[in-house]
């Protein structure tokens, strides 16, 4: 003799016991990162994500801060342990994270990763003869100097191989060139066995302008590992 | 307002910095002691030329250019690495001058074309394509064409994958899992079986149901821990001790993998 009501009862009590919770702690993890983004933590000179990476973390050209929308929640809190522990060296972000606690960390990258954003304008037009040089090496790589295709670790076309390479297509050129030389001069020594460092090193000056220029020039995808949907929108 | 002109006033000479050429440490151009193919830029253009691009196509994205024949998540760069190119990932260049050859797998004097049979059917665990077929013939001018003004009938330096030199200790598969582990499972994941970015395969399983079989070359421990010292982890190639390779080697070939067909073929 089974109840129907007793199974109602009983089943709506199992999903609030397993599912919603679950759902529930995201949502919550979600808005709480939402709020850091939009108002900081509260304390005292805290300063909010959004002054510098936008609402929805397009990042800003002009300032050389970065796209941030749809990175791995896992890269992205990697990135600000790092800046919190010194092992990359970023003076403009390092106030801003020095008092977020795991959880405030935890809760801002997973809102980070979830919200989308076009690309924002750059601050100068892609130049066509450095895109064709980055091109090269993004695609090709420069075997001689024992450099793989960018594309082999920040998958293709740049679009990411979450969650430990970024996406770096539709990134703003002025970042993607200084992280270039923070890696190659040691102030970025974040990276999985020192990965990006060797690499970043044995590029020349030029070949780094180049390859920050080409995936500048690209679509960002809307999420790490996802297609670029719209070819060249750029709204500000 | 005023807290962005305070970041734009403080952060503009970091800004800057990128802006001067700093002292690059002038990366020296190694020695040119391997054999060096021709550019892209020299592919003549007509028949000829179509045929070399088309075989550089099928050769890099295996899956896409030559479906029917393939059976797993690799292509031929996956072990050829820098398009067939890279010395010690058996690069092309030396390979189409060291043909026909004597092989020991099958006892008959093999043509360069049916060596390649030889990848599909084991290292692709897929179907051989016909000699004649346009996938054969292209991957044909292919190596042809990078093997221009290659010595032929001497070992070319860099042929072949690295042949390691035996194990002081018998190889650790207990050990090559902490190696692994540490080294490889980044790309490769924890579980052996690749990493994907979006729908595509962005860094190829070394093991389980979508890798090479029990037949392909990289099979043997030895093979594999050459190919491994040399060219693994991606960038840090001859970063691993002998040791080490010997060991990550003999843990992934404990692995499951496709069966050697030959074997299945008669059960
Ligand atoms: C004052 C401006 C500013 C504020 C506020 C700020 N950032 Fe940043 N952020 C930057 C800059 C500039 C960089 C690039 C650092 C470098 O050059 O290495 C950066 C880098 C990052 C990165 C690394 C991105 C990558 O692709 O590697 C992450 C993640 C990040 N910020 C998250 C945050 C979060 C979360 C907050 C809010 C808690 C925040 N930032 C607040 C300026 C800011
Ligand atoms: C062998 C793998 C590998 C290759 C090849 C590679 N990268 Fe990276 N790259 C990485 C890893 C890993 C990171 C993330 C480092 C971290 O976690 O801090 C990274 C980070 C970066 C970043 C910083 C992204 C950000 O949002 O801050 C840039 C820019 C970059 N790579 C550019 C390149 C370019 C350009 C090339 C080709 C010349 C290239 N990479 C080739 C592994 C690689
Ligand atoms: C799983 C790794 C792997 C894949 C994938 C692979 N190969 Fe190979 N290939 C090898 C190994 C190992 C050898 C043997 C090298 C040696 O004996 O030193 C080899 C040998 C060859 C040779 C002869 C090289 C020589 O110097 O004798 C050619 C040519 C070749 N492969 C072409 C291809 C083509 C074309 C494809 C794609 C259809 C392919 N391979 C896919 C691993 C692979
Ligand atoms: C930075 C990422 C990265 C790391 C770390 C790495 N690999 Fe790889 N590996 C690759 C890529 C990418 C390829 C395919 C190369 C290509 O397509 O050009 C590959 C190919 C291979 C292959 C041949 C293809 C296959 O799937 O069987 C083997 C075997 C392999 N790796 C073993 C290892 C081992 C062992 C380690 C650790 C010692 C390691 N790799 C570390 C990226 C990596």
């Amino acid at each position: 003799m089974t109840n129907p009501s007793l199974l109602v009862v009983l089943s709506a009590f199992l999903i609030c016991c397993f599912s919603i919770p679950e759902a529930q702690a995201e949502n919550v993890l979600f808005e709480a990162g939402k709020k850091i983004a939009r108002a900081g933590t509260g304390k005292a000179g805290s300063i909010a994500c959004m002054e510098c990476h936008r609402l929805r973390g397009g990042g800003m050209p002009s300032i050389g801060s970065p796209r941030i929308a749809g990175q791995s929640a896992i890269y992205i809190a990697h990135e600000i342990l790092g800046v919190q522990q010194g092992t990359r060296y970023a003076p403009m972000m390092a106030g801003v994270v020095r008092d977020l606690s795991r959880k405030d960390i935890q809760a801002v990258a997973r809102y980070y990763a979830s919200v989308r954003s076009p690309k924002v304008a750059e601050i100068s037009p892609p130049d066509p003869a450095l895109v064709e040089i980055g091109r090269s090496i993004a695609q090709k790589g420069l075997w001689k100097k024992n450099i793989p295709a960018c594309v082999l670790c920040h998958g293709p076309d740049g679009r990411g191989i979450p969650p430990h390479f970024p996406y770096i297509a539709g990134q703003n050129k002025g970042y993607l060139l200084r992280q270039l030389l923070s890696f190659a001069f040691l102030k970025r020594k974040d990276d999985p066995q020192g990965l990006m460092r060797g690499i970043a090193r044995r590029l020349t000056h030029e070949e780094r302008k180049a390859v920050a220029e080409y995936f500048a020039s690209l679509s960002p995808p809307p999420a790490a590992g996802k297609r670029a949907e719209v070819q060249g929108s750029h709204h500000p | 307002m005023k807290l962005l002109l305070r970041i734009l006033i403080l952060g503009l000479p970091f800004f800057l910095i990128p802006m001067s050429p700093p002292l690059s440490p002038a990366a020296k151009a190694e020695e040119p002691d391997f054999f060096q193919p021709p550019s892209d830029k020299e592919i003549p253009p007509g028949p000829f030329g179509d045929l070399v691009r088309r075989g550089e196509r099928i050769f890099t994205k295996t899956g896409q250019f030559a479906t029917r024949y393939v059976g797993n998540d690799l292509t031929c760069e996956s072990c050829h690495l820098d398009r067939g190119r890279k010395p010690f990932a058996a690069p092309l260049w030396a390979a189409y001058v060291s043909y026909p050859r004597f092989r020991a797998k099958n006892h008959k004097v093999s043509r360069l074309g049916e060596r390649i049979q030889g990848c599909f059917r084991f290292s692709m665990n897929g179907t051989p394509p016909p000699l004649h077929s346009e996938t054969i013939r292209s991957l044909v001018a292919y190596a042809f064409w990078m093997s221009r003004g290659a010595p032929v009938g001497t070992h070319m330096k860099g042929g072949g994958m690295y042949r390691m030199p035996p194990s002081r200790l018998p190889p650790d598969p207990f050990h090559g899992k902490s190696v692994y582990t540490a080294r490889c499972a980044l790309c490769h994941g924890a579980d052996g079986q690749g990493t994907v970015s979006g729908h595509d395969v962005a860094f190829p399983p070394v093991w389980g149901p979508r890798s090479y079989n029990k037949g392909a070359g990289l099979a043997k421990v030895a093979k594999l821990a050459g190919f491994i010292k040399m060219n693994m982890p991606l960038s840090k190639g001859d970063s691993l001790s002998d040791q080490e390779a010997w060991d990550v080697a003999a843990f992934i070939d404990r692995q499951s993998r496709p069966p050697d067909p030959r074997n299945a073929a008669t059960p």
